[in-house]
C-alpha cells in the first residue's frame, strides 16, 4: 500500500472514532452508533477513487489527453494504410528479431541453472595453452592433491566420459556414459525423480556396479517406463544395476544417456587411472564453502596448482605452460554461445536502428505533407507540448501495433534461434518463449515511439506564418531533405556493416567447402564399427574385421575395405599427439621432441581413402604382430610433412623412427619406415602440414571405423553392409554411415549456419535500406515536380535529370559505405574486447559487399529517377 | 441503495464547499470531522457535508498549498489529522469571499430585479 493509501485509512479511523463517540454521548448503544457511524460514512471504495484523482491528477490529465490523440491518430493513420502498413511491418522487423534473440540471450547467458545451490557450483579446468590444448582434464593423482590441499571448496565431484556397449535397454547400441564418483551428484545439487543416485557407498573396487538414467534418455529412448529401475544391463564387459532416474538438469560437460559409478569401467579401476599423474580423462566439479567466494577459491587453486607442478615436474613440462582455470558453472556452460549470441544481439540491434531510421524517414515525409495542418492547428492556440503530445501518440500506436506484430512474429523465432544457439551451448535446448519478449518488445516500441515523435519539426507558435499555412501544400525545405538523407545514409551505413560481415563469413564458409582435403570425398563411405573392449585390438577383433572385410569386398559395387581408428573430422580430437624421435634426428638445442599424429590402419587403407603413396610401399597383410618363434619385423608409413621435416635429403624410408612416451611402452621400440604418403588432415577441414604415423592395425592398435570406397552410390550400401555385419556379429553396433563429403557438411554445420542467420539479417536490412533510399528519391522527386517540369521546359535533356536523380543515390550510398566501413572497424575494434576471434572481413568480403549495395540501391533509385525524366511539363507547371 | 434526498436539505453549490472549508479553518486547526460538523451546525443543520467530497476536498486543498496538515490526538482519544490554513489559503480565503459577494450580488440582481 502506498503512503498517501495508509494516511488515508488512518484519517478516516480518526473520522470514525470521533463520530462514534458522539454518538454515544448522545446515547446510542456502542454497536449502534458503530453502525450508524458506518452508513453515515457513505461509500469507501468511490471515495478513495476521488482521492486517487486528488492525489495523482496530473497523469489522470495526461493519460485522458494522450487516449483522446490515440484515438485521433489511429484515424489519421487509417487513412494513410499504405505508410502505416510499411512502418508497423518494418518495425516488426526490427523488434521482433531483438525480442527473439534477447529471450535467447537471456535464456542461455543470464538464467541460473536448476542445479540446487548453483550459485556455490564450479567447473575447475586444466588447460596447456602452450601446446594448444584448451582443456587437458585432471589425472586421478592431480584430483586426490587437490581434494587434499583444498579449504575453500565443501567437496570434489569426478566426472569422466567413457563409451560402452549398452546391452539389455533396446538394441546394443554404443552410448556415451558418464561414470563419476560418490560426490558427484551432491556437488551438481541433483536429485533423481526415481529411485537413487550414485552415492559415495558406491565408490571402490567392491561395491557393485550401479547406473542411473539421464532424463533425457529416460523419457525420449525409454517411454519413461518406471519399471526399469532395478533392471541389470550389460556395460560392455560388466553388469550394472539401473538404481534412478536424474531430474531434468543442463548435460554437462558431456551429453550421455546413462551415469555409472566407477566400478563398471575396468579402464577406471586399473593402475593407469589411478596412479598415473599424466593420464588425464576427468572433469573436476567444485561445490564453494558457504561464504567463500569464487575469487577465492580460484587464488588457492591457482596455490595448489604451483605446488603440485613443483612437487611433480616431469609431468608438466614447462612448454605446455599447463594452467588451472576456475568458472562458475553457468559461465563455463554458456562461453561457447556466448561471441555467438553477443554478434546475433548486435546484429539485431543494427536490424532495429535500420528499421527505425527506415520509419523515421516515412513518418518525417508524412509529416512535410501535413505540415499544413500542424502550421493551422500550432496558429489557432495549440502549445508545442500538445503538437508533439500529437505526434508521440501516432507513433506510439504505430509502435505498438509494430511491437504486438513483432512479438507475434518473434515467437517462431526463438525455437529457430534456440536451436541454432544449441549447437553451441546446450542450454538454448531449455529456452522458452516467456513474458521477457513481451518486455522488451515493449521497450523497444516505446524507444521508437519516443524517437520518432521527435524527429518531425514542429511550426513555432509564435510565428505560425510559413508556407504550409499559405499554400497548405507541399514544399518541402532544405532542412528536411537533410534530415531525410541523413536516415537514408545511416541505413546504409549499418547495411553495410551486416552485409560486411555475413560476407565475411560467406567468404570464410566458402572458402572451407572447397578446400582440397586430400581425401577422396564422394565415394567414400565411413561407418562406426566400435570395439567391444576399450584399448588395444584383440587376436579376436582381428579375426573378426578380416572376416568382415573378406565379406563386403565381396557385395557388389564395393571397389574397397579399410579399417581405421579415426573419421576424418567427426573424432577430431579422438587420438592426439605424440612425442617422437627418428633414427639419425637430433632436435637442436632446448628444443623438444617433434610430435605426430598416431594412427593405425589396415593394409588398402591409403587407396580406398584416396590417399595418394608417395614412396616407398603400402602395408600388406604381412605386417602383423609376430611371436616369440617368429618374430616380424614392425613397421610405420609417414606422412608426407613429417618425411620432409625430419629427413630434408629425402633419405626417410627405412630409417627408424620411435614414440617417446611411457604409456606407449616404457623402452623406446623403433620401427622402420616403409613408405611415405600424401599429407591428411583429419583433424581440421583446413588443411595444415600434418606430421602423422600410421601403424599397421595388426601390429598396434587400435580400430572401429570401417571405410568402404563404393562404384556407384554409396549411401546405397549402407544398408547391406550393416545387415552383412548383423548377419556376423549380431551384438555388434554399426553406426552413423555417411561419405565423407557428409561428414564434412555435418562438421561445417555451424558455420553454415552462422553464415546463413547473418545473411538473413543482412538480407532484411539491404531491403529496408534499399527501400528506404527509393523512398527519399521518390519523395524529392515528388516534391520537385515543377522544378523538373520548368527544366525540361527550358530546354534541359531528359537523360541529365536521370543521371541528377541517380548522382544523388549514388552519394547517398557512397556516403554510407564509408561511414559504416568506419563504424565497422570502430564497432569491431570494442567487440574484439568482448568477443575472441573475431575475424575481420577481407578486401574481397568488403568489395562484395558494396558491390551488392551499390547494385540494389542503384537498381532503387532507377525508379524514381525514370519518372523525373518523365516529368509530364504542362501538368508540372500548372500544379502550382 | 439510492438515498431518498431530504427535502429540508440544501445541495451545496458546485465549488463553494472549498470555500466553506477555508472559512472554517479561519479560526483555528481543526479535523476533517470537526469540519464537516461546524458547517452544518453553523447552517442550522441545512447544509449536509458529505464526507466522500469533504475529504478529497481537504486533499485537494493541501495539494494546492492552501492547506497543511498534521496528526494530533482528538477528543475520542484518537489520531487525527487537523488541517490549517497556510498564508497561501488565507489570501485565496479573501478572494473567494469576495467573487462569491459578487456572484451573489449578480445573480440576485438577475432574479430579483423588482428588488432595486
Amino acid at each position: 500500500m502506498r503512503p498517501e493509501e495508509r494516511e488515508l485509512d488512518e484519517e478516516i479511523r480518526g473520522h470514525l472514532a470521533l463520530e462514534i463517540q458522539q454518538r454515544i454521548d448522545r446515547g446510542e448503544s456502542p454497536q449502534q452508533a458503530r453502525a450508524n457511524a458506518l452508513r453515515q460514512f457513505g461509500y469507501l471504495p468511490q471515495m478513495r477513487d476521488e482521492m486517487r484523482r486528488v492525489w495523482y491528477s496530473r497523469w489522470y490529465d495526461i493519460a485522458e489527453a494522450l487516449v483522446q490523440d490515440m484515438r485521433v491518430g489511429l484515424r489519421s493513420l487509417l487513412r494513410a494504410k499504405g505508410l502505416a502498413a510499411t512502418v508497423v511491418i518494418t518495425l516488426a522487423l526490427g523488434i521482433g528479431a531483438n525480442a527473439a534473440i534477447f529471450s535467447v540471450v537471456r535464456g542461455v547467458l543470464l538464467r541460473p541453472l536448476v542445479n540446487r545451490g548453483e550459485e556455490r557450483l564450479i567447473y575447475i579446468k586444466q588447460s596447456a595453452p602452450g601446446i594448444g590444448v584448451n582443456s587437458t582434464t585432471f589425472s586421478v593423482p592431480e584430483i586426490k592433491d587437490i581434494r587434499e590441499r583444498s579449504t575453500t571448496m565443501e567437496a570434489f565431484g569426478e566426472f569422466s566420459t567413457i563409451e560402452f556397449t549398452l546391452i539389455g535397454l533396446g538394441d546394443p547400441r554404443v552410448i556415451q556414459a558418464g561414470v563419476v564418483d560418490g560426490h558427484y551428484f551432491e556437488v551438481m545439487g541433483l536429485k533423481p525423480i526415481l529411485g537413487r543416485l550414485v552415492e559415495p557407498s558406491d565408490d571402490g573396487p567392491k561395491a557393485a556396479g550401479v547406473a542411473v538414467l539421464t532424463n533425457r534418455f529416460w523419457t525420449k529412448s525409454l517411454n519413461s517406463d518406471p519399471s526399469v529401475v532395478g533392471k541389470t544391463v550389460e556395460l560392455g564387459t560388466r553388469s550394472a544395476t539401473v538404481i534412478g532416474v536424474l531430474e531434468p538438469s543442463v548435460p554437462y560437460p558431456a551429453d550421455t544417456e546413462i551415469i555409472a559409478n566407477m566400478v563398471t569401467s575396468p579402464h577406471h579401476m586399473g593402475a593407469q587411472m589411478t596412479t598415473r599423474r599424466t593420464h588425464r580423462m576427468t572433469q573436476l566439479f567444485g561445490r564453494l564453502k558457504v561464504g567463500k567466494t569464487i575469487d577465492e577459491a580460484r587464488s588457492e587453486l591457482g596455490a595448489i596448482h604451483t605446488a603440485i607442478k613443483s612437487d611433480h615436474p616431469e609431468s608438466y613440462p614447462p612448454r605446455s605452460d599447463m594452467r588451472i582455470e576456475v568458472a562458475a558453472l553457468r559461465d563455463q556452460i554458456a562461453a561457447p554461445a556466448r561471441p555467438v549470441l553477443l554478434v546475433l544481439l548486435a546484429a539485431a540491434g543494427i536490424v532495429f536502428i535500420i528499421a527505425c531510421s527506415n520509419v523515421a524517414n516515412l513518418i518525417l515525409a508524412r509529416s512535410v505533407r501535413r505540415e499544413g495542418e500542424l502550421a493551422i492547428r500550432a496558429a489557432v492556440g495549440a502549445s508545442r507540448a500538445a503538437l508533439r503530445r500529437t505526434l508521440l501518440a501516432e507513433s506510439l500506436v504505430l509502435c505498438g501495433s509494430g511491437a504486438v506484430l513483432g512479438i507475434l512474429l518473434a515467437r517462431p523465432m526463438v525455437a529457430i534461434v534456440a536451436s541454432f544457439a544449441a549447437r553451441f551451448s546446450v542450454r538454448a535446448l531449455e529456452v522458452t518463449v516467456d513474458s521477457s519478449l513481451l518486455w522488451v518488445g515493449a521497450g523497444l516500441a516505446m524507444a521508437a515511439a519516443v524517437l520518432l515523435a521527435y524527429v518531425p519539426r514542429l511550426p513555432s507558435s509564435q510565428n505560425p506564418t510559413g508556407p504550409g499555412l499559405a499554400a497548405g501544400s507541399v514544399r518541402i525545405t532544405s532542412g528536411t531533405n537533410r534530415r531525410l538523407k541523413i536516415f537514408a545514409t545511416t541505413q546504409v551505413a549499418f547495411s553495410f556493416v551486416l552485409l560486411a560481415g555475413a560476407a565475411t563469413l560467406l567468404a570464410t564458409l566458402i572458402a572451407l567447402r572447397s578446400v582440397n582435403t586430400g581425401y577422396d570425398m564422394e565415394q567414400v563411405l565411413a561407418i562406426d564399427l566400435p570395439m567391444q573392449t576399450l584399448g588395444a585390438v584383440t587376436d579376436q577383433d582381428l579375426a573378426f574385421y578380416r572376416k568382415v572385410t573378406q565379406r563386403i569386398t565381396e557385395m557388389p559395387g564395393v571397389e574397397g575395405v579399410a579399417m581405421g581408428a579415426v573419421t576424418p573430422w567427426r573424432d577430431a580430437g579422438k587420438l592426439g599427439s605424440i612425442p617422437f624421435g627418428a633414427e639419425g634426428f637430433t632436435p637442436e638445442n632446448g628444443e623438444e621432441n617433434p610430435r605426430a599424429r598416431i594412427r593405425m590402419v589396415t593394409p588398402d587403407f591409403f587407396n580406398v581413402l584416396g590417399v595418394p603413396l608417395l614412396a616407398g610401399r603400402d602395408f600388406t597383410p604381412e605386417d602383423r604382430r609376430g611371436s616369440k618363434d617368429a618374430p616380424v619385423e614392425e613397421v610405420v608409413i609417414v606422412s608426407q610433412s613429417l618425411a620432409e621435416r625430419i629427413y630434408p635429403n629425402g633419405e626417410a624410408l627405412n630409417h627408424r623412427i620411435w614414440w617417446i612416451d611411457d604409456y606407449l611402452g616404457p623402452k623406446p621400440f623403433p620401427r622402420r619406415i616403409v613408405g611415405i604418403v600424401g599429407d591428411v588432415d583429419d583433424q581440421q577441414i583446413a588443411r595444415g602440414p600434418v606430421m602423422a604415423v600410421y601403424h599397421p592395425m595388426a601390429q598396434f592398435g587400435m580400430a572401429g571405423r570401417l571405410f568402404v570406397r563404393a562404384s556407384g552410390d554409396p549411401h546405397a550400401l549402407v544398408q547391406p553392409i550393416t545387415r552383412a555385419i548383423q548377419g556376423m556379429a549380431s551384438n555388434q553396433p554399426v553406426e552413423r554411415a555417411a561419405t565423407l563429403e557428409d561428414i564434412r557438411a555435418e562438421v561445417l554445420a555451424p558455420e553454415r549456419l552462422n553464415a546463413f542467420v547473418f545473411s538473413g539479417f543482412a538480407g532484411v536490412a539491404l531491403l529496408i535500406a534499399v527501400v528506404g533510399v527509393a523512398g527519399v528519391l521518390a519523395f524529392g522527386v515528388s516534391a520537385r515536380t515543377r522544378e523538373f517540369g520548368v527544366r525540361l521546359a527550358v530546354g534541359s535533356s531528359p537523360y541529365l535529370l536521370l543521371t541528377s536523380v541517380l548522382s544523388e543515390g549514388a552519394v547517398i550510398v557512397g556516403v554510407g559505405i564509408v561511414t559504416g566501413t568506419a563504424f565497422g572497424y570502430l564497432f569491431a575494434g570494442i567487440a574484439s574486447g568482448y568477443i575472441q576471434q573475431l575475424q575481420m572481413p577481407g578486401l574481397s568480403a568488403l568489395l562484395g559487399a558494396a558491390a551488392v549495395l551499390i547494385a540494389a540501391a542503384l537498381a532503387a533509385s532507377m525508379m524514381p529517377a525514370a519518372r523525373a525524366s518523365r516529368v509530364d511539363i504542362l501538368q508540372a507547371l500548372r500544379t502550382e | 441503495m439510492a438515498k431518498t434526498p431530504d427535502p429540508e436539505r440544501l445541495e451545496l453549490l458546485q465549488g463553494t464547499l472549498d470555500m466553506l472549508i477555508l472559512r472554517t479553518l479561519q479560526w483555528g486547526a481543526q479535523h476533517g470531522h470537526g469540519i464537516g460538523q461546524a458547517i452544518s451546525s453553523q447552517s442550522d443543520d441545512l447544509l449536509k457535508v458529505e464526507t466522500g467530497s469533504l475529504y478529497p476536498a481537504l486533499h485537494r486543498l493541501e495539494k494546492r498549498g492552501w492547506l497543511k496538515s498534521e496528526w494530533g490526538i482528538s477528543e475520542a482519544n484518537h489520531k487525527a489529522k487537523y488541517y490549517q490554513l497556510t498564508a497561501a489559503g488565507k489570501a485565496q480565503l479573501s478572494r473567494e469571499r469576495d467573487r462569491w459577494t459578487q456572484l451573489v450580488d449578480v445573480i440576485g440582481k438577475i432574479m430579483n430585479p423588482a428588488a432595486e
